[in-house]
């Protein structure tokens, strides 16, 4: 029996135990992320209904801005399909404190980026033709394949965490149906994880296969490029350090312990270890185009560079500034162990990824490959960036809503506790105790 | 590459992407079928509140799993892997057979509480009487009464209706807290009390068996009503309250409840009557 009692029905829906702000500082929270949506709508609105004329798009950057966010933003949501991998694959029980987030996030990412997207192609009466009469010879059909297919799985993957809630759990249908896709989720994580490692695959085959254009060509095993899998090392490495880096915002927002040091620590590891690998394959995918696949083609490498502003020091913040410097922090147990180094490091190697894809997509679209080509510059218009916008205002909208109603970190409760017994214990007692 | 496309014809990729791609939306759409028919299926057997402590079992801290054992020092540190329901637990078995509990043995008097030796204590501050007639009386434990003070709103089960250990026995509402009192045995309730009457709850056994196994007697209550009390003093500061130290002696008053007008107090009952 569900009882609702006028003020406070809102926080009859929050899980007990923890504390959560009131209901009016919860709404002025809101008000911007909500206003910022509503702009997004009404920018995505104008472009729907008046076109992509709306947009600074072209012929040469015919995906914009968008395909970049969409890019990125997949790339940081592999945390979703990496940590499930990890934790009911693998099982690292010790990511069940994070799993929830990932899933969140991951939902929050992968429907934005498909949100986007309908927007990107601007046909939404026509989206379900990607189904029906998918392109035998793209690529592009197998992500959006996959996507799809894995924003499902993620919707499913998300209702144990709405039926959750304190309120909804009441009920018995939604307390055993959770229970008992809860006992199943294994097989939805399995299936994530296939899925995902096709398509963030696929997303950079898309730009590997563009024999077309040499800066972004690559050679590779098979019918696959060299940079699927780079899109899949990449988007694995930093899926956990998104993770850290959201979980520690969010911790700084609502000032609250929510995760143990253990799982930052072990998350940071995780991340270290494939963003060295990702590193290494970088370079030696990076001197493999530099030395043969680009002099094959016609063009010496070093021309690429030659367009400002995309010289040589973009490259190097790729590989060494956003790559290797966030592996090594944290691959080196002392410095992950501190918040000042750990946190700078994930934003550093999620920085990284959403440079490489910036390079991947804008770059490699900026620069000219005929002789009668020239060097395009791309500047989104406010439409674009609205809509952005707006899939950002989604994401914390939908991730404040969660945090709110659903149990997103099940220490948090243990963590207070602990916080309590801290102040109430002295230091010499807790360390005698081994607390 | 889809059979109703135009031009299109089978090829050895288009075998494998339409393989791949079907088995993965036949393997997700069989797995939510079949959370559904499992779901409807412990529905049918009426399993929802065995779910539900299961459910809360698994989110209690880790601290308060821990088995009985660990709390008589048979154990340094062991979960109870059976949600609290040594009737199916080997290693009780075992323990019980070669230490038998010595049936009189222990303290009424505890902390300044009453414990009656003559029943025995559930974990969720429920206690379970065996009376002449063959039923069980249920009611609330000393502590339990003294957290929930003089109730707002009691709601019982009507007489007829089954109740399972470790279920839901009846429901508690005091200030903002709305209390999930867990039942100590399974019975069918036979008659209803109340606060003043010093029970809640009358059952007989349903298949004409008590099994009580599992429930806390004799020496085993005094360190867990301890551990109780540790627990309540940390919610009790958890919640904002400042509350003087077991050590400092005394004993709990008979409404804790208004001794701590500003606490969450849905969050303490939460915590102490294991629902979390």
């Amino acid at each position: 029996m569900v009882r609702l009692t006028g003020k406070l029905a809102d926080g009859q829906f929050i899980t007990r135990g923890v504390s959560r702000c009131s209901t009016e500082r919860f709404l002025l929270w809101l008000a911007p992320w909500v206003a910022l949506l509503v702009f997004g709508v009404y920018c995505a609105g104008l472009c729907l209904v008046k076109g992509l004329n709306q947009t600074n798009m072209d012929n040469r950057f015919v995906f914009g801005l968008w395909i970049f966010v969409d890019l990125t933003i997949i790339a940081l949501g592999a945390g979703a399909f990496f940590t499930g991998f990890l934790l009911y694959i693998l099982k690292f029980k010790e990511l069940s404190a994070v799993i929830n987030s990932a899933v969140i996030i991951g939902l929050v990412c992968y429907s934005g980026a498909m949100a986007a997207l309908m927007v990107d192609v601007g046909q939404p009466l026509r989206c379900w033709f990607t189904f029906w009469y998918p392109n035998v010879h793209s690529m592009l059909t197998e992500v959006t394949f996959c996507i799809s297919c894995y924003l499902a799985v993620l919707a499913i993957e998300y209702l144990p965490v709405v039926l959750k809630n304190r309120r909804l759990k009441e009920i018995p249908s939604f307390l055993v149906f959770e229970f008992e896709l809860h006992k199943l989720i294994y097989v939805l994580a399995g299936v994530g994880t296939f899925l995902s490692f096709f398509h963030q695959g696929s997303l950079g085959g898309l730009f590997g296969v563009l024999r077309g254009r040499p800066f972004a060509f690559r050679e590779g095993l098979m019918v696959w490029p060299s940079t699927f899998f780079l899109f899949i090392l990449s988007a694995a490495a930093v899926g956990p350090s998104f993770l850290i880096l959201t979980t520690w915002l969010v911790e700084k927002i609502t000032h609250k312990r929510l995760v143990k040091d253990q799982v930052f620590q072990l998350l940071a590891r995780i991340s270290g270890i494939l963003l060295c690998v990702y590193v290494l394959a970088k370079a030696v995918d990076t001197l493999v185009w530099l030395n043969r696949t680009s002099p094959g083609l016609g063009f010496e490498a070093a021309q690429y560079y030659d367009w400002k502003p995309f010289g040589t020091w973009i490259l190097f913040a790729e590989i060494v500034l956003f790559g290797l410097l966030p592996a090594l922090i944290l691959i080196t147990p002392g410095l992950r162990a501190r918040r000042g180094w750990l946190i700078p490091a994930t934003a550093l190697a999620c920085c990284g990824v959403a440079l490489n894809r910036f390079v991947q997509t804008v770059q490699t679209q900026a620069l000219p490959t005929l002789s009668f080509d020239r060097f395009l510059s791309y500047s989104p218009s406010w439409q674009e960036v609205g809509t952005f916008a707006g899939v950002l205002a989604y994401g914390v909208l939908v991730y404040s809503f969660s945090f709110r109603y659903s149990q997103v970190f099940p220490e948090e409760r243990e963590l207070k506790a602990a916080r309590v017994m801290r102040l109430e214990i002295p230091e010499e007692e807790l360390v005698e105790a081994g607390r | 590459m889809l059979p109703w496309n135009y031009g299109f014809h089978f090829a050895t990729a288009s075998y494998i992407f339409l393989g791949a791609f079907y088995t993965v939306l036949i393997v997700v759409a069989t797995t939510l079928l079949n959370a559904f028919l499992r779901a409807r299926r412990d529905l049918t057997k009426a399993k929802a509140e065995e779910i539900r402590w299961h459910s809360d079992f698994h989110e209690l801290a880790a601290a308060d799993r821990s088995c009985r054992h660990v709390l008589t020092g048979e154990f340094q540190s062991r979960e109870c892997p059976h949600a609290f329901d040594c009737r199916k637990c080997e290693t009780h078995a075992k323990l019980i057979a070669s230490h038998p509990p010595v049936e009189g043995a222990g303290e009424a008097d505890l902390f300044g509480m009453s414990f009656p030796l003559d029943r025995m204590y559930h974990r969720g501050h429920t206690w379970a009487r065996p009376e002449a007639d063959g039923t069980v009386t249920i009611g609330l434990d000393d502590l339990g009464t003294r957290l929930l003070g003089v109730p707002d709103s009691v709601e019982l089960p009507q007489p007829g209706e089954e109740i399972h250990a470790n279920g839901t026995a009846f429901r508690i509402h005091k200030r903002e807290a709305d209390v999930r009192v867990l039942s100590p045995v399974d019975g069918e309730v036979v008659e209803t009390g109340g606060v003043d009457r010093g029970y809640f709850l009358r059952v007989k056994p349903i298949d004409g068996n008590m099994d009580m196994r599992h429930l806390l007697r004799g020496a085993e209550v005094k360190p867990w009503l301890l551990g109780e009390l540790e627990r309540l003093q940390l919610a009790l500061s958890m919640e904002g309250a400042s509350m003087p130290s077991l050590a400092d002696g005394g004993t709990p008053v008979a409404d804790i409840a208004a001794a701590y007008p500003r606490t969450d107090w849905d969050a303490v009952c939460g915590e102490m009557f294991l629902e979390p």
